[in-house]
């Protein structure tokens, strides 16, 4: 086999091993993306779940929250145009009337949870802290997790 | 059980789970905080790129600094506890003064940046994201990479 011939076997062979989830560099762009900040999230929602067993104190909570609520704000767009991959369902695209109001709910919810950590503090803002967290609800139905 | 302790005790379980029998368990969770918020910046910082070569919207640019901010501004808090593990070097610790100082700048550059997004969007953006994005500056003094 010539060098350019293994080249172009070892190319053809990355090709294969990606084509199933990507389908071009726009597609992966767009899903690369929406798990950023899905990532982000879970970050986050980390860095609060530490804050709330109380081990790390509650000074940065409020920060966390609004992260959490201006990834929300991005996140009905990233999941608009109808790209298939990552760990998404086909249903977020064919059932989009029910995910876009699970959307909208977080972003609602989020924001007035860090609205009622800024001004009535962190302790308020704990009895309010799932509804900035509909994480599980969501991914329930559309999210498969097994998927890479 | 109410749904705060529910949510509390699920992620004392996830903790547990997660923790190596050498290292106490509120060690562990005062290193997973900064991680936290590390990752955090990893994946602002990614997705400023992204949207810098044209792969995500412009105008979400004002969101992703503002995050970039919030994230920078929680960072030196939770270095603060002298924790040694992850993949900090002692030196965050023995050389706190200098650590503490490029963490204070990176903060105020973040914080200034979010503001020049929201007032001249992404142009206005990248001449500065340079000089802001100090990453490397402080990995290459004070991180270890695993
Ligand atoms: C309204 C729906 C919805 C909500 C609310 C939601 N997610 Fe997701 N999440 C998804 C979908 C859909 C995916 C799959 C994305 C993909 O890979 O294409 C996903 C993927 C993820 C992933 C995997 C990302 C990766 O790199 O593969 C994580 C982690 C995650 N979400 C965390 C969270 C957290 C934490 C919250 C709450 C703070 C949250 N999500 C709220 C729908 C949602
Ligand atoms: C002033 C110092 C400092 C600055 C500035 C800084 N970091 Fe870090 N970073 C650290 C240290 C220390 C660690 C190791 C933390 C640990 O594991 O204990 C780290 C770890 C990380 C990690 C690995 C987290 C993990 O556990 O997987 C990522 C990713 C990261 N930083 C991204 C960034 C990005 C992106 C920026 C800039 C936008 C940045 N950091 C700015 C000090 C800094």
């Amino acid at each position: 086999m010539t060098r350019f011939a293994k080249l172009a076997g070892s190319v053809a062979i990355v090709a294969t091993m990606l084509a199933p989830v990507v389908a071009s560099a726009d597609d992966k762009d767009v899903i690369d993306y929406r798990q950023h900040l899905m990532n982000t999230l879970d970050h986050q929602s980390g860095a609060l779940g530490m804050i709330l067993s109380g081990v790390i104190p509650d000074k940065h909570m409020a920060d966390h929250i609004e992260i959490i609520s201006l990834v929300a704000s991005l996140s009905p767009k990233a999941f608009a145009p109808h790209v298939e991959g990552g760990q998404s369902k086909p249903e977020v695209w064919s059932k989009a009337a029910d995910f876009d109001k699970k959307m909208k709910d977080f972003v609602t919810g989020s924001a007035n949870v860090t609205k009622i950590a800024r001004d009535q503090g962190p302790t308020e803002a704990v009895n309010h802290i799932l509804d900035a967290l509909p994480c599980k609800g969501c991914h329930d139905l559309y999210r498969d997790p097994s998927k890479k | 059980m109410n749904r705060l302790t529910r949510f509390v005790a699920s992620v004392a379980v996830v903790a547990a789970i997660a923790a190596p029998a050498a290292v106490r368990a509120d060690d562990q969770d005062t290193i997973a905080y900064r991680e936290d918020i590390m990752k955090t910046l990893g994946d602002q910082a990614a997705s400023i790129g992204m949207i810098i070569q044209g792969k995500a919207p412009a105008e979400n640019i004002v969101a992703h600094t503002q995050i970039l901010a919030l994230a920078a501004a929680s960072a030196l808090d939770a270095f603060e506890p002298k924790v040694a593990g992850g993949e900090s070097k002692p030196e965050v610790w023995a050389q706190w003064a200098d650590f503490s100082k490029k963490m204070n700048e990176f903060s105020m550059a973040a914080a200034d940046l979010a503001k020049t997004a929201k007032a001249g969007g992404l142009e206005a953006v990248k001449p500065k994201m340079q000089a802001t994005m100090t990453c490397k500056g402080c990995h290459d003094v004070y991180r270890q990479k695993k």
